[in-house]
């Protein structure tokens, strides 16, 4: 009897629980008059002008935000999985009393909150001329994120073996040929974590474009949305189609990789 | 730990030998070349700022205001007897207890029931992780909308019978627990998750055991489950910990700080607020730092408790 039950709790709890996901999904498609109205209601008949009015507004608020946000993410995550996994590889391998202080200051970066370094921040890309530049963001974006690279990639390398590096280097392999060849295809694994985490952390980032990029300048999708919440108090059909559309990316590409965001959130928790 | 038990005598051997050593410049260029790049980057823009952080904290920089002199530790003493930092001290507290308890209980009941094979649970899993994923701001305005004083909750409670149902973001008896709310709606998955892979990494045969032994489904979660999943405690409270101490993007969208003032301010709005609107970064500064050492303290402290109830199989 339990049996039956359990499914139908289960279904239930996580029914309510998409309540609001389900308030913007049907709204994406009402017309805006309605939404105010009654927000929960079946989109009958349909419209898409919401949708289209966001893709086609004349300052391209929405591609510009959507161009920004892509660029921005993907040169972060790509440098970062260089960086990070080559740093993780030298202090997985390195044995001294310095590379093992090196992880302790990186591990410490996992929990520094923005705002103690965003005031500086500025100070510090000013001065380089990086200020309000995506150039800077993605710079920015490295510094505060490399740490979890890190952490990820010096736990995997180690459980790599260290005699297929031996060997590679017997046969006369330098060291780049060995990491790039031998080692990195290797971390595939880990590399899918980082990317998908970081990927994720950095397209709905909000402060750090907010205060680097500046208003005015750029916008990624997140800061866009938080302007055209400004200028459309009213109409909230706009404002949900710009959320579903800035959304989904992130949610393809989630929906796509789950095993890969279960497995990397997951691995601290079965250790035991 | 224990593998160097043997080896001592090699590595205090007499000093008149002296250990031989690897030549110096392979070595140095081997950290350039590999690790010099992440830690250079991560020296200029997180090490290098906190450094000039502390830096500024002891002057009174303001750069629209009067010329930057040295202060010493003024800012600090003004800071504990500032109320609307103390308030936001008080306000960063509830809302970490907030972020911390109910994901946590929530997710654990969630993940309780979600924990069987098949299509429908790995589903209801996914439904469970979306906000996880969503960006803050659009959970924000989402809530923001649902929690309207003419929204769809509201509307809700107005249909069976309550005709003044209170202003959840507007009434500032309420706003700071409404934001909390929101926060654990998000995070909730993300307890949800750890905690299944924490129940599924429990053996099923203690269960059997246990069960063949007489002990009740009470006694077995106590005894057998509870202890076993320390691990995934520990992963969620210092997770929903910092997330907690840092929330930011949800205030700044759904209360501004408000409503009245300071009543859902936290530190690290605060932090931002008296920096880049008031222009009082040398103060602002002081408050950074203090709030990355509460950070850095909780952290540890709730690391060192929780990590000692880890019992290993």
């Amino acid at each position: 009897m339990r049996r039956s039950i359990r499914p139908l709790v289960a279904t239930a709890v996580a029914a309510i629980f998409f309540v609001p996901l389900y308030v913007v999904c049907v709204n994406v498609i009402k017309p805006g008059p309605k939404i105010a109205k009654s927000p929960a209601s079946l989109p009958i008949p349909p419209t898409l002008h919401n949708i289209t009015a966001v893709l086609t507004r004349p300052d391209r608020l929405f591609w510009v935000s959507l161009t920004n946000s892509i660029v921005v993410t993907a040169l972060s995550i790509i440098i970062l999985t260089v960086l990070s996994s080559m740093l993780g590889h030298y202090l997985a391998r390195g044995k001294s009393r310095w590379g093992r202080w090196l992880t302790l200051l990186l591990l410490c970066g996992l929990m520094i909150p923005p705002q103690v370094i965003l005031i500086p921040i500025t100070q510090v890309l000013r001065f380089a001329h990086l200020m309000t530049t995506i150039q800077g963001l993605v710079l920015f974006n490295v510094g505060y994120y490399v740490p979890f690279g890190v952490f990820v990639f010096t736990g995997f390398t180690r459980s790599i073996p260290v005699e297929l590096e031996e060997a590679a280097a017997m046969d006369g392999a330098g060291r780049f040929q060995i990491f790039w060849r031998i080692v990195f295809p290797l971390l595939r694994p880990a590399t899918a974590s980082v990317l998908i985490f970081l990927g994720v952390w950095i397209w709905n980032d909000f402060i750090d474009p907010l205060v680097i990029l500046g208003p005015g300048q750029g916008t990624t999708i997140t800061t866009g949305i938080y302007r055209a919440i400004g200028q459309y108090q009213a109409d909230f059909g706009t404002v949900f189609a710009l959320m579903f559309l800035a959304t989904l990316p992130v949610l393809i590409f989630y929906l796509a990789l789950q095993k890969h965001f279960v497995k990397g959130l997951t691995g601290g928790a079965t250790k035991g | 730990m224990a593998v160097d038990v043997a080896r001592p005598p090699t590595r205090t051997g007499s000093p008149a030998v002296p250990r031989r050593r690897r030549p110096v410049w392979p070595r140095v260029w081997h950290f350039l070349s590999f690790g010099a790049p992440g830690v250079l980057v991560y020296v200029c823009f997180v090490l290098a700022p906190i450094a000039v952080s502390v830096g500024y904290s002891l002057t009174n920089y303001n750069p629209f205001g009067p010329k930057t002199r040295f202060v010493g530790l003024s800012n600090y003493k003004q800071l504990f007897t500032d109320s609307e930092f103390l308030t936001s001290l008080k306000v960063t507290t509830i809302l970490t207890l907030i972020v911390v308890i109910v994901p946590n209980v929530f997710g654990l009941a969630v993940a309780l029931l979600l924990d069987r094979r098949g299509w429908l649970y790995n589903a209801l899993r996914s439904v469970f992780f979306t906000p996880v994923v969503l960006s803050s701001v659009v959970v924000s305005i989402i809530w923001t909308r649902l929690l309207a004083d003419d929204g769809l909750i509201n509307q809700a409670l107005r249909g069976v019978g309550f005709s003044h149902p209170p202003g959840w973001l507007s009434d500032p008896s309420y706003a700071l627990y409404s934001v909390g709310a929101i926060l654990s709606w998000q995070m909730l998955g993300f307890c949800v998750v750890v905690y299944l892979a924490g129940l599924q990494g429990i053996p099923q045969e203690l269960h059997e055991a246990a069960e063949i032994d007489g002990a009740g489904p009470m006694e077995r979660f106590r005894k057998i489950t509870w202890p076993l999943l320390a691990p995934a405690l520990t992963i969620n409270t210092i997770v929903m910990l910092i997330t907690g101490f840092k929330a930011f993007d949800h205030i700044q969208v759904i209360t501004n700080g408000g409503p009245g003032t300071g009543t859902t301010a936290t530190i690290a709005f605060n932090v931002l607020q008296t920096g880049f609107n008031a222009n009082r970064e040398g103060y602002a500064s002081a408050m950074a730092i203090v709030m990355l050492v509460i950070v850095a303290v909780a952290a540890a402290v709730a690391l060192r408790i929780l990590q000692k109830r880890e019992v290993s199989m």
